[in-house]
């Protein structure tokens, strides 16, 4: 079984707590019940969309955003630093400039 | 609910009855733990340096020593110094408690061997005064709770911190107060700790302290934030440095920040605190137990063991592995969060019942092993 931990009722990505295969379904725990299919493979620790999200939407963890996506994510993408843009303190913007 | 604990003169509720027998310096440890080794029911609270610190960092010193002396969980205190100076600034910072108070100053005492067998016979008298207290139902607006982790993995941000964050949430909707440290934790990601602020001023101090830690930093030729998180985060799941703060912060729960504090600084009113220190364990706990933690909640990954000398540490782990492999240093396990599905709310309830436990007196497993330390932080050199 592919596990997927939810940690906010909010949350619109779960986390893997088991390594997952292409295809594979995600049964999801925590603060939402039900299940993604997985479409690609996933490593461990790696996060899942369990909601469509629009290009530059949040991705919300732990009922915060944590960044935003940099184009449109389905259900059961992953999600990580491939589609997902940090909207980092001021002291990082700063650097950047 | 309430818990079982020891009312103070000043208002305050220890969940320990302990003597604490206090070093003013270095140089005195030594007899702390002669005195210690002699006497039941006393703990030896020793430290490093003092003699030859100077303006804010020998001040910051006397004030942490002060401050866990203070603390509700010591009944009574000896002081034990070198000369009569140092030893008042230590003893005249723990008095305004109305806690007994006693000094040993070796200098005058002539020798170790007399300071020492004075210090037996005033800590044997303490130690049965403080039997004679019982321990009351008390309500938990009495309690003030460090949030602490250490050793941190992936389990640390999915299980073992949210589960803190739950037990943080309820201690302060009861009136008491959380206080979580570690400045540099928060650093990329202040904005969204400081957006829980309740009011500009207290925001301003948070992110004033956030972006001191992070100049001190540089000014030793250090980038601390440097490219975080680094690669073996991101191959671990973590995306963004949000992501990553937000794991570490969620044990301080989810309720407005009302207040920040200097190192070892007590809260003044309800709610949860920052309290701006280190990052490692051992100097910022002891900074937590001198700013009156009777209590530190402590979520381990990987595996952290060591506890604070005067407010016992309770050890929370989301790996079901270390808390198999550190059973012996492990009080609460929450792996079932990742094992069996259960939900943070419902293993987050059962620390708290657990944590009321041990400040009703249940003891934790760095009590009985002794795995107990203190350091105070260091904000200067030594001359």
């Amino acid at each position: 079984m592919i596990r997927g931990i939810v940690l906010h009722s909010n949350d619109n990505v779960a986390t893997l707590i088991d390594t997952g295969e292409a295809g594979g379904s995600c049964k999801l725990q925590g603060e939402k019940a039900g299940q993604v299919k997985l479409a690609a493979a996933l490593p461990f620790g790696h996060k899942v969309a369990i909601a469509a999200i629009k290009k530059g939407g949040p991705v919300i963890k732990y009922g915060q955003v944590i960044g935003n996506v940099t184009a449109d994510v389905a259900i059961g993408e992953h999600v990580h630093v491939h589609n997902v843009e940090s909207q980092r303190g001021r002291g990082d913007r700063a650097k950047k400039e | 609910m309430s818990f079982l604990g020891y009312q103070r003169s000043d208002g305050s509720a220890g969940i320990r009855n302990w003597v604490g027998v206090m070093s003013v310096m270095d140089n005195c440890n030594p007899v702390t733990r002669a005195i210690c080794d002699a006497v039941a029911g006393t703990i030896p609270i020793t430290t490093l340096f003092v003699r030859g610190q100077y303006g804010k960092d020998l001040k910051i010193s006397y004030d942490t020593l002060g401050g866990m002396g203070r603390n509700a969980n010591l009944h009574a205190v000896i002081v034990v110094g070198l000369e009569r100076t140092s030893t008042e600034e230590v003893a005249g910072r723990i008095r305004n408690s109305g806690k007994p108070v006693e000094t040993i100053i070796i200098q005058d005492l002539g020798s170790t061997v007399t300071a020492t067998a004075e210090g037996m016979r005033k800590a044997a008298k303490l130690a049965i005064a403080a039997s004679h207290e019982r321990r009351i139902a008390l309500p938990e607006s009495l309690l003030t709770i460090g949030v602490e982790c250490g050793g941190s993995d992936t389990t640390s941000g999915l299980a073992g911190n949210p589960c803190v964050g739950r037990v943080a949430d309820r201690i302060i909707d009861l009136g008491g107060r959380i206080i979580i440290s570690e400045t540099a934790e928060f650093l990329g990601a202040e904005d969204l700790f400081a957006a829980r602020a309740i009011d500009a001023g207290v925001k301003k101090a948070f992110l004033d302290r956030v972006r001191g830690h992070e100049a001190e930093a540089m000014k030793q030729g250090v980038d601390i934030r440097g490219a975080n998180p680094v690669p073996d985060n991101i191959r671990g799941g973590l995306t963004t440095i949000e992501e990553k703060a937000l794991g570490a912060m969620i044990k301080a729960g989810t309720r407005p920040l009302v207040g920040v504090l200097d190192y070892s600084e007590a809260p003044s009113r309800a709610g949860l605190h920052f309290m701006a220190t280190p990052a490692p364990a051992v100097e910022s706990m002891t900074g937590l137990a001198a700013g009156g933690c009777q209590m530190i909640m402590f979520a381990t990954g990987v595996g952290n063991t060591i506890g604070n000398m005067v407010s016992p540490t309770i050890k929370v782990t989301g790996n079901t592995n270390t808390a198999r492999t550190f059973t012996d240093n492990v009080d609460f396990d929450v792996s079932d969060v990742l094992e069996k599905g259960k939900t943070i709310t419902e293993l987050g309830d059962r620390l708290y019942e657990f944590v009321i436990g041990v400040a009703s007196g249940s003891l934790t497993t760095s009590e009985v092993l002794g795995q107990r330390e203190t350091a105070i932080s260091r904000f200067g050199p030594t001359i």
